[in-house]
């Protein structure tokens, strides 16, 4: 193993009992409060995620993700408030409804690239916005629709729901951990490279027979079904939908997250996340325009680190750590190849 | 098998005014290595875009090896068997060497696995290592292929199109911007090739095509101009005018000739 992968294997056991600690060690750190702020900032790094997906895997820059995000909320809030829905059919309901979503919308946007991608993704959002807005007959309009939760698992009659903060906690983590393995398998597998070929150069792409918009719209249902499974969550965390979740800032903030953390890399979104989220809860109560942080960070980690924190932690990493590796490996090499 | 391996049949294609190809009618049978020359826009680009798919013809039909690929898409042309480089050496900058050659190789299948790792891939793997061996890039296999030199940007151009088991490769200019050196590679390459593969070659350098080529075809304002054997074609009085104008004096002529 590579000093490189020690040294990444032991940041990430760190981080996995870290995370797995949270219920106990936030409260008698700071207060329990925060442990929800830690499972929101997963549930928001899992919508960051999908746009990562997109503008990190294969070179579409959406801001309009905002859309699977309230689907994913509106189909639970509609599923259990409506229909009379429990929790895992609700949770279906969100996922497959934004999804579908995802689909329909990415057969039209996936034609375009770049600035025309982008302007399509926000003129779809904002769409479904204005819809969601006027007819409240299904979405509540402004007032978003509030919903009693339903338990996530009954055994006889021990019920285990949200109500429970660290059963909801562990259930967003075991999601949120589940989806961002999913997209590291798919980024590693052989439909995950189709996915950098065409970000790198979709013309040469097409040329050694790859179907780019068949790769475009595989990426946008997937990342579609990633802002889904984040709203669903979001839902079932703040027991109600609302039609701001889907205006187009909340898209760009993804985008910023995703950025700032790191496009291309799986960690990114999430640190960027936690970054922006934890900057806005210390600041937020003392100065009211924290978001000129946001924006100032934003421009800084553009200019100076165009991979992101993660990029820049990674290239640090290898000037440092794989120097001396690739000397070790070059010297074995002589070893094996002179007669 | 007396079928060509690339039949045009009065291909048009035009921007606006101007028509790049104009009616171009040919035939290249399958076992040589085809040359196309001609001052610049005389159509060779144009005429390797309509055939890759990459523009569609305003009229006429492109047959390979028998069969109508007009109007099919880029991918799907490639599937069938039509490899091309393009004229600015093009890979994929930010994925590795051996990244290159191995989506390369996968691209044509049908179903690209969304959950099983590539890396297990063995079969794929050695076909790339294989690949790195021939064309000399094994030490450079894990760097991105944007940070090459460009030669060696060239060369990954060829072990890509070598990987991919082409039927037919058509090469836009694949020495343009080389160093001699490098040029003399990229023709040892080009006509180890030609053993097994048909190639549809795009030239400047006369040497080169001279060098390589069974057949030439002289292309001048989207038409065939003249098209035989590299003597043939040396000795052909409307191919020298194409390239240096209608002579006014003699000397000039003889001048250009032995220049």
């Amino acid at each position: 193993m590579t000093g490189r992968a020690i040294i990444e294997r032991t940041l990430l056991g760190a981080f996995a009992v870290f995370m797995l600690a949270v219920p106990w060690l936030i409260p008698s750190l700071v207060n329990s409060f925060w442990v929800s702020l830690i499972a929101e900032i997963l549930i928001w790094s899992l919508f960051a995620a999908s746009v990562n997906l997109l503008y990190g895997y294969i070179g579409l820059l959406s801001f309009g993700q905002a859309l699977y995000f309230g689907f994913g909320m509106y189909g639970v809030a509609i599923g259990i408030d409506q229909l009379g829905l429990g929790f895992w059919p609700a949770f279906g309901l969100g996922v497959v409804a934004s999804t579908a979503m995802a689909f329909v919308t990415g057969i039209f946007a996936v034609r375009l690239t770049w600035h025309y991608f982008a302007i399509i993704t926000v003129v779809f959002s904002l769409i479904f916005y204005f819809l969601a807005v006027t007819q409240k007959w299904l979405t509540g309009g402004d007032d978003g629709i509030n919903f009693s939760l339903p338990p996530t698992f009954s055994f006889g009659g021990t019920q285990i729901s949200f109500t429970s903060g660290t059963f909801q906690y562990f259930f967003i983590l075991a999601t949120v951990a589940l989806c961002l393995w999913l997209m590291q398998c798919v980024t590693r597998s052989p439909l995950g490279k189709a996915f950098l070929a065409v970000r790198d150069n979709d013309v040469r792409a097409s040329l050694i027979g790859l179907n780019i918009y068949g790769l475009r719209l595989t990426a946008f249902v997937m990342a579609g079904f990633l802002a889904g499974v984040a709203g669903a969550l979001f839902a079932f965390f703040g027991r109600y939908a609302s039609a701001s979740y889907m205006f187009y800032n909340v898209s760009g903030e993804a985008v910023v997250w995703a950025i700032v953390g790191g496009a291309g890399t799986l960690f990114g979104p999430l640190v960027g996340t936690a970054l922006f989220i934890v900057i806005r809860e210390l600041v937020s109560t003392h100065w009211e325009h924290h978001s000129l942080i946001v924006g100032v960070m934003a421009i800084l980690v553009v200019i100076l680190a165009p991979r992101g924190i993660v990029g820049l932690w990674s290239s640090l990493l290898s000037r440092f750590i794989d120097r001396g590796d690739a000397r070790a490996v070059s010297a074995a090499g002589k070893l094996r190849t002179d007669p | 098998m007396s079928e060509p391996v690339l039949r045009i049949d009065n291909l048009v294609k035009r921007f606006g005014g101007l028509t790049a190809v104009d009616h171009l009618n040919l035939s290249l049978p399958g076992g040589r290595l085809h040359a196309i020359i001609g001052p610049n826009g005389a159509g060779k680009t144009t005429f390797f875009n309509l055939v890759s798919g990459m523009l569609r013809p305003d009229a006429g039909r492109v047959f390979f090896l028998g069969r109508d690929i007009t109007g099919l898409k880029p991918h799907e042309i490639s599937r069938l068997g039509i490899k091309r480089t393009l004229q600015i050496k093009s890979v994929f900058p930010q994925m590795s060497v051996a990244d290159n050659l191995w989506i390369t190789a996968q691209a044509g299948s049908r179903f690209l696995h969304p959950f099983r790792p590539a890396a297990r891939d063995r079969g794929t793997a050695e076909r790339v290592e294989r690949i790195l061996e021939q064309i000399g890039l094994t030490s450079l296999a894990s760097r991105a292929a944007g940070t090459l030199s460009y030669g060696d940007v060239a060369l990954l151009e060829i072990g890509m199109a070598l990987i991919a088991q082409p039927r037919l490769l058509l090469l836009d200019e694949p020495t343009c911007g080389m160093s001699p050196a490098e040029t003399e590679r990229a023709v040892e390459k080009i006509q180890q090739l030609a053993r097994s593969i048909d190639i549809v070659i795009i030239e400047h350098d006369m040497e080169v095509v001279f060098e390589i080529a069974d057949d030439i075809t002289v292309m001048a304002q989207g038409s065939v101009l003249a098209s035989g054997g590299p003597e043939e074609i040396s000795a052909d009085e409307r191919v020298r005018e194409a390239y240096l104008g209608r002579p006014e004096d003699e000397d000039y002529v003889e001048e250009a000739a032995h220049a």
